[in-house]
């Protein structure tokens, strides 16, 4: 802390893309645990039913957008091989969830601009549930493969990311005094809003703050609890010109700001100066800039959550409250769609709504401020996304005019 | 992933110094010999002044226990004889910017606190299935902190 903190990372230079373009179509696919299903039969899924919310056909959609780091996903044969279609389409390896759920709306705006699409699909799926009786795929498998982390942090069992955020929990509760209460009133507040929706992974299974506080530990100080789930699902949006967007049958849903940073000491977590923070310290600020807007105008907020410190962290690095602050800010009903505070993961996130990797996120963003959420929080114009994948944060800035 | 996962890969040419001085008992950083600054992790370059001169040094061992996390679940299945244990991250006296991933040995539960000082002790990493072992720089409390 203290003298490393003003240089341990970064933010990307964005060109001004506020108001260019905006969300028109949202779709999920079926969120579950182990089903069975492909990650591209899933994709699929949730790619029909963005395209039929949007109102379009197939073949209007002409940028395609995904993860191409994480195969196998939906990309541009998957997408003909499904619908029977061949025409060109932009595409983009550069998508999908993580991070790059608040990121393509920049892509696909600069795509957009210069004439190379019309309609962008962004698309990410996973079948992880599935995948996990065979060892393939998962969370850890990408860190498990790197050098560094093989020979000087997994002998020592400093592995995978549950150790690695229980050990930055533990440092944030004594640098800050933040408390296992704090950190399951986050939880508490995810679980609430999935029991409201329907097609959570989460969704009839209750939570209270006792019965959290009554579960053993998974990583002392993290219960399982604190953690992401592991499911099988997917989800995709669209987004077109803003004039456009007019046109179409959705009330169009702004995209009025996007940053992203990176942290200099990439996915080192161990080695991060700034121990107890996430690259949204300048990820977020050039996003309010750009949307002209500030923390406070903020109605709706979906964080990328694989643990509660995760997004306790990243509501303070936002700028929702002072750093260190952040485990006072979200005790009570302060996260709650109903709490007059600031509603947050009002799907279920991905502790309790389903592990897609914050795409969901972005979809439950529009949701809102449409109108259309289960957990409708009353009056929201301004949704916010925080993305985070380790190395990297980005902040898209969602509203309705 | 070194072929006797999750021991170290001892030959990896960017951490060989690293595991050959623990046999030998000591623990040693890279530092630059150019402009004196420690880099961990081990880089081809100093991050400091870009010099290729980066130099493995012994360092004394003393450190603090920055964070620590009770693992009690077995993530990896050659974890299930050892869990719960407790890992976590020592920072060195000579440079605190310098955090290792260790083991934490020797120690009573309620003992461990974080910043409390801390010193290397050398100690064999075994795993089921594995014959070969490798020995380690781990941490334990010092009994009586510097003043």
């Amino acid at each position: 802390m203290g003298a490393h903190t003003n240089d341990w990372g970064h933010a990307s230079d964005f060109e001004n893309v506020g108001g260019e373009v905006a969300v028109v179509g949202v779709g999920e696919a079926d969120q579950t645990k182990a089903s069975g299903r492909s990650a591209q039969e899933i994709a699929a899924q949730a790619v029909e039913r963005a395209i039929a919310d949007a109102g379009l056909e197939p073949e209007e959609i002409d940028g395609l957008m995904y993860s191409g780091g994480m195969p196998p996903q939906f990309d541009e044969a998957a997408f003909h091989a499904h619908f029977g279609t061949r025409h060109s389409m932009f595409v983009s390896g550069q998508g999908g969830g993580m991070a790059w759920a608040g990121t393509a709306p920049y892509i696909a705006a600069r795509a957009i601009r210069e004439g190379k699409a019309r309609h962008v699909l962004n698309v990410f799926s996973v079948a992880w549930a599935t995948q996990r009786g065979s060892m393939l795929g998962g969370p850890g498998q990408f860190h498990a493969a790197e050098p560094f982390k093989g020979n000087l942090e997994i002998p020592f069992g400093w592995f995978p990311q549950p150790v690695y955020f229980a050990t930055i929990a533990r440092r944030h509760m004594y640098e800050f005094g933040t408390t296992q209460e704090q950190l399951g009133s986050i939880a508490v507040a995810c679980r609430r809003h999935a029991n409201l929706t329907p097609g959570a992974v989460m969704h009839r299974k209750p939570l209270s703050l006792e019965e959290y506080l009554s579960r053993p530990m998974l990583v002392d100080p993290l219960r399982v609890e604190d953690c992401c789930l592991i499911s099988d699902g997917g989800a995709a949006f669209i987004m077109s010109s803003f004039e456009r967007a007019r046109d179409l049958q959705q009330p169009p849903i702004e995209v009025a700001g996007v940053g992203e940073a990176y942290s200099g000491t990439g996915t080192y977590w161990s080695q991060q100066s700034a121990f107890t923070s996430t690259p949204q310290v300048y990820s977020a600020p050039p996003a309010f800039a750009m949307a002209g807007l500030e923390p406070k105008d903020v109605d709706v907020l979906t964080l990328y959550d694989p643990f509660t410190i995760v997004a306790l962290m990243q509501i303070e690095d936002m700028g929702f409250c002072k750093k260190g602050e952040g485990g006072p800010f979200v005790e009570g009903q302060t996260l709650h769609f109903d709490g007059g505070g600031l509603p947050y993961n009002t799907h279920g996130g991905l502790l309790s709504h389903a592990y897609v990797l914050g795409i969901a996120h972005v979809v439950e963003l529009v949701r809102q401020l449409r109108g259309q959420a289960a957990a409708q929080v009353a009056g929201a114009r301004v949704g916010v996304y925080g993305g985070y994948t380790g190395h990297m944060a980005s902040t898209l800035i969602l509203r309705r005019l | 992933m070194a072929a006797e996962f999750p021991l170290p890969d001892t030959e990896w040419e960017m951490t060989r110094e690293f595991w050959a001085a623990a046999e030998r008992g000591e623990l040693v950083i890279p530092r630059c010999d150019a402009c004196g600054t420690y880099n961990w992790y081990p880089a081809s370059r100093c991050k400091s002044c870009d010099s290729e001169k980066l130099v493995w040094t012994p360092v004394t061992g003393r450190g603090r226990l920055f964070s620590w996390a009770v693992v009690r679940h077995a993530f990896l299945k050659e974890f299930a004889e050892k869990v719960p244990y407790v890992t976590g991250l020592v920072v060195l006296d000579e440079d605190p910017s310098i955090r290792l991933a260790t083991n934490l040995i020797d120690y009573e539960a309620e003992q461990l606190k974080i910043d409390m000082p801390v010193r290397v002790v050398f100690r064999p990493l075994a795993f089921p299935g594995i014959s070969r072992e490798v020995i380690a720089p781990m941490f334990a409390p010092v009994e009586e902190p510097d003043v």
